[in-house]
């Protein structure tokens, strides 16, 4: 095989280093600057599973009840990146400070679900079903918006979860992948030629005797394999210096922002982060959730840096099933809350904002006395980005039993 | 007396309506294997056509008397067997305690890295790794295949989530003593036992529902308050009445009524089911247009008979039912002759089976290889046709959790539905070729293979396909399939190369997928 490298310089063009240049490279190098041009729009949607502290994230500062309510986690003032006076960013997302001043990062506090569980099971259920307090529901709705939404064509790479199973917001009936590891799709035949001879004969073998949705889906697996072959996933270097961090996490941003650039079709990329669930020890300014908020932020920064232009057309929007509680508890942590913060990131985003309805942690104003108000349905945020981001036609059947309203769109999306 | 005679009647009269649907004894031994069991093993397909298949029919029905031996044998490698509910609440305790002292001490020493796959959680998760197993080595080697079957679609009907905080040590109970003993009973008693199970109780929240305004009489720092819908409704939606059954909010609420107190005794210590009275609300309820009479725990009890025998019940489980034995979207016909055996028998699950598997429609041709396989039906089955054992740690329920279907970690209460979308996928289906061309090598993690005793390796390569096509494939393959095989192993010099290609692609192709 020929040991080729692609190197994207700062000026967006195409430069080739390459030993042994091959007509069949210099067509797929034809391909990546074609599709280069004309990217269609991406949403990267990251869950923080375990429900992460929205108020260490975006810490409500310029509020005294903070430092009352948490006098052994609330993150000093000293320590603080100020964002407006009355919000800062935790230390850890010290990363992300340049793309705030860009505007193209907001913030989006007191975002939940208009249910009350504080299961983290019944939570992150309806937040992936998108239908809060129905149980029954069995599709996710990112697999909805892509059932509803032909304009996308179907390719292999529209909505690619990176994990080894598919996780329920990309659940039902439209195609979507779930890849581990973009270097270990396919057959797993260590040797080149081999591995090809076999790809080719089990496509044989399917397109002859296989029907219905076994047709289908081998069809679509194959296409991927050489997809694939020709993003070659092995040879990858981020652009512009970008280094993310080591980890999983790390690993699937690299891989994300691969197949964008690849101009495979992706349209939905999805990711999930753990470790957020802080009941003991959760830190301040350093600590348990400084080290996971540090992860996510070098693993965003690092995202941005290597798309550069191509962020224009890209939302990363983290979520989470919900806060944690105001005040501190008895072992320095935080128990499960009701509203969070989530944050969006891209060339589309209203940024430089700390946006939603405020309610303030004033007791009165607090959910079951306790904790941050829901001012913001995740509906109303989720639909906004699908609406004015991807160009969603209709919300109606992906989030069935609510309308998602202009009025209350967070105004997360520059319009 | 009469059911000896339906038994005559059976082991004659059907095999003539089998012959009338041009079914060999050897196709209609195959589909039996395909949907009553997880597949032939080498030569099955023979010794079932041999015996008859109603009257091997018969004999999965009446497992009771069918010896299982060497299942017996390996369930003894399973230490979860030993321990009971209780115990298993005490280890979960310990480790739960041991980690947070851990991260505790982590935090105040300034030391952020955290060991990944290490701690005083590990031991638990092995043995709660166990459950999965278990259930992929009972599939694989039990006689008593119909009843691994039922097993398998009441703890998917009845689905609790291992995932979710105390069913981490209360779902090993719940499979052993909850739907194992009812897999092939009375529905009224599997129904009332997944009602009374700890595991669902705390899975669906009824443990914590109480009558709105109740307090307990001593005073407990998290005491639950109000009505907690979530088990009322799915037992109405998913267990019994099916999400057409005809209810309505009201009746969910009034189900939920009379529900409360039915609670779970110190969960965190593995304790049972307990009927809380001062939880319970004392009200006059209508469920369904009848009247629930104040009775306490009885009043549950009433309902849940009535729920099991609703003509709506018997009509969504017998569709169910049709629908994993017979295909996706069944024949009426099947769905009737369920129900009126279910009518006729109380909801004797042996008769509703047995009414599906004598109707015409489970024979029919358009059913044969209708469906689907299941990741674990994919992986068991190609286990038993290789010939392969599998060994008692957590891999091979691994690999069926990488295809898609993690056991017992469904989080959703609908279980998975019973139709091929949930299960293909492109990367599953890509997944299910790289376990079958592992298999074929000797290195699918968690099984090993003979394939000396199943098809010698020869030189002679079409000898070899034919061979692979009648010990593995039953003879299903298609001349494509035997076509492209052969092209493949035309440059391969190597005869043990060869075998191991043909198997690979034999159970990793279209054929083996479908059941």
């Amino acid at each position: 095989m020929t040991i080729s490298r692609r190197v994207f310089v700062k000026s967006g063009g195409l430069a080739l280093v390459s030993l042994g240049l091959d007509p069949l490279f210099v067509n797929r190098a034809a391909y990546a600057l074609r599709s280069s041009t004309q990217s269609p729009a991406v949403l990267v949607c990251l869950f923080q599973r375990g429900a992460v502290d929205g108020l260490n994230m975006i810490v409500p500062h310029g509020d005294p009840l903070y430092y009352q309510e948490r006098p052994r986690i609330a993150i000093p003032a000293k320590d603080l990146i100020d964002l407006d006076g009355h919000f800062g960013l935790h230390p850890s997302l010290a990363p992300l400070k340049s793309l705030w001043d860009n505007k193209s990062l907001a913030a989006i506090h007191a975002v939940g679900s208009p249910d009350s569980t504080r299961s983290h099971f019944d939570a992150q259920d309806y937040m992936e079903s998108g239908t809060p307090g129905m149980k029954s529901t069995s599709d996710g709705w990112l697999n909805r918006y892509c059932r509803h939404d032909q304009e996308h064509a179907d390719t292999a790479f529209r909505a690619v979860a990176f994990g080894p199973q598919l996780p329920r917001i990309l659940a039902g009936t439209s195609p979507a992948l779930a890849i581990d590891d973009l270097q270990a799709f396919g057959l797993r035949v260590p040797q080149e030629g081999a591995r090809d001879k076999l790809t080719r004969a089990f496509e044989e073998l399917y397109d002859g005797a296989a029907t219905g949705l076994l047709a289908s889906s081998s069809q679509e697996g194959f296409a991927a394999i050489q997809i694939l072959k020709r993003v070659d996933p092995a040879q990858y270097q981020p652009a512009n210096g970008a280094a993310y961090p080591p980890g999983r996490f790390g690993r699937s941003m690299l891989q994300i922002a691969q197949l964008i650039k690849a101009g495979v079709g992706l349209e939905i990329a999805f990711a999930d982060l753990g470790g957020w669930d802080t009941h003991v020890n959760q830190g301040s300014s350093e600590g348990q959730l400084a080290v996971r908020l540090r992860e996510l932020g070098l693993g965003l920064a690092a995202f941005a840096q290597d798309l550069g232009e191509g962020m224009r057309n890209v939302v990363v929007l983290t979520m989470s099933e919900f806060g944690r509680t105001i005040a501190e508890n008895g072992n320095s942590g935080t128990d499960h809350g009701h509203a969070t913060a989530m944050l969006a990131l891209g060339g589309a985003v209203n940024g430089g904002k700390v946006l939603g309805r405020w309610p303030g942690l004033d007791p009165a104003s607090r959910f079951e006395g306790r904790d941050v108000a829901v001012t913001t349905d995740f509906r109303d945020l989720f639909g906004e980005i699908l609406a004015r981001h991807l160009g969603a036609a209709d919300l109606a059947p992906v989030f069935p039993g609510f309308s998602p309203s202009p009025q209350r769109f967070p105004g997360a999306i520059r319009t | 007396m009469r059911s000896r005679l339906l038994t005559v009647w059976l082991v004659l009269a059907v095999p003539a309506a089998l012959g009338a649907q041009g079914l060999t004894p050897r196709d209609s031994a195959l589909h039996a294997l395909n949907r009553l069991a997880y597949g032939p093993r080498p030569g099955e397909v023979d010794s079932v056509a041999r015996v008859g298949v109603m009257r091997w029919i018969e004999q999965q029905l009446a497992f009771e008397r069918v010896p299982d031996v060497r299942l017996a044998q390996r369930e003894r490698d399973f230490k979860l067997l030993d321990l009971g509910r209780e115990e298993l609440a005490q280890r979960y305790g310990d480790a739960l305690r041991q980690r947070r002292e851990m991260q505790r001490e982590m935090a105040q020493s300034g030391d952020t890295t955290r060991p990944r796959g290490a701690g005083p959680m590990r031991e638990f998760r092995e043995l709660g790794g166990e459950l999965q197993q278990l259930a992929v080595v009972r599939a694989a080697l039990s006689e008593r295949q119909l009843r691994e079957v039922m097993v398998d679609f009441w703890a998917n009907h009845f689905n609790v989530f291992v995932g979710k905080g105390a069913d981490r040590f209360l779902t090993p109970s719940y499979i052993e003593e909850t739907i194992r003993p009812n897999a092939l009973g009375r529905f009224e008693e599997l129904l009332s036992a997944t009602a009374k199970s700890p595991a669902m109780l705390f899975y669906l929240d009824n443990a914590q529902s109480v009558a709105p305004g109740a307090s307990p009489p001593r005073r407990q720092p998290r005491a639950p308050r109000g009505l907690n819908e979530n088990y009322a409704r799915e037992l109405l939606e998913l267990h019994t009445l099916g999400v057409d059954g005809g209810y309505t909010q009201q009746d969910v609420i009034a189900v939920a009524r009379i529900f409360t107190g039915w609670s779970i005794d110190r969960p965190q210590r593995g304790a049972g089911f307990a009927f809380h009275e001062w939880a319970h609300d004392h009200g006059e309820k209508q469920v369904l247009g009848v009247s629930i009479r104040e009775g306490g725990m009885d009043e549950g009890i009433r309902l849940l008979k009535l729920l099991a025998n609703e003509h709506a019940t018997m009509h969504h489980v017998s569709r169910k039912l049709c629908a994993r034995f017979v295909s996706d979207d069944p024949p009426d016909g099947c769905v009737d002759a369920a129900v009126d055996a279910w009518h006729r028998t109380n909801g004797d699950i042996r008769a509703v089976l047995r009414a599906i598997f004598t109707s015409p429609d489970f024979w029919a041709p358009q059913a044969l290889r209708a469906k689907v396989k299941t990741p674990l039906e994919f992986v068991v089955s190609a286990v038993r046709a290789a010939g392969a054992e599998p060994d008692s740690t957590l891999r091979l329920a691994q690999v069926v959790a990488r295809l898609g279907q993690p056991l017992y970690l469904q989080p959703a209460p609908t279980g998975s539905p019973e139709t091929q979308a949930q299960w293909v996928n492109s990367g599953a289906l890509l997944g299910r070729m790289n376990a079958a061309v592992a298999l074929a090598a000797g290195r699918l993690p968690g099984a090993s293979v003979d394939l000396d005793e199943v098809v010698p390796a020869t030189e002679n390569y079409e000898a070899l396909v034919d061979a692979v096509n009648a010990r593995i494939l039953a003879g299903t393959m298609s001349p494509h399939t035997r076509s492209v095989i052969l092209e493949q192993l035309a440059d391969v010099k190597d005869p043990m190369q060869a075998r191991m290609l043909a198997i690979g692609l034999a159970l990793g192709g279209p054929e083996f997928q479908r059941q």
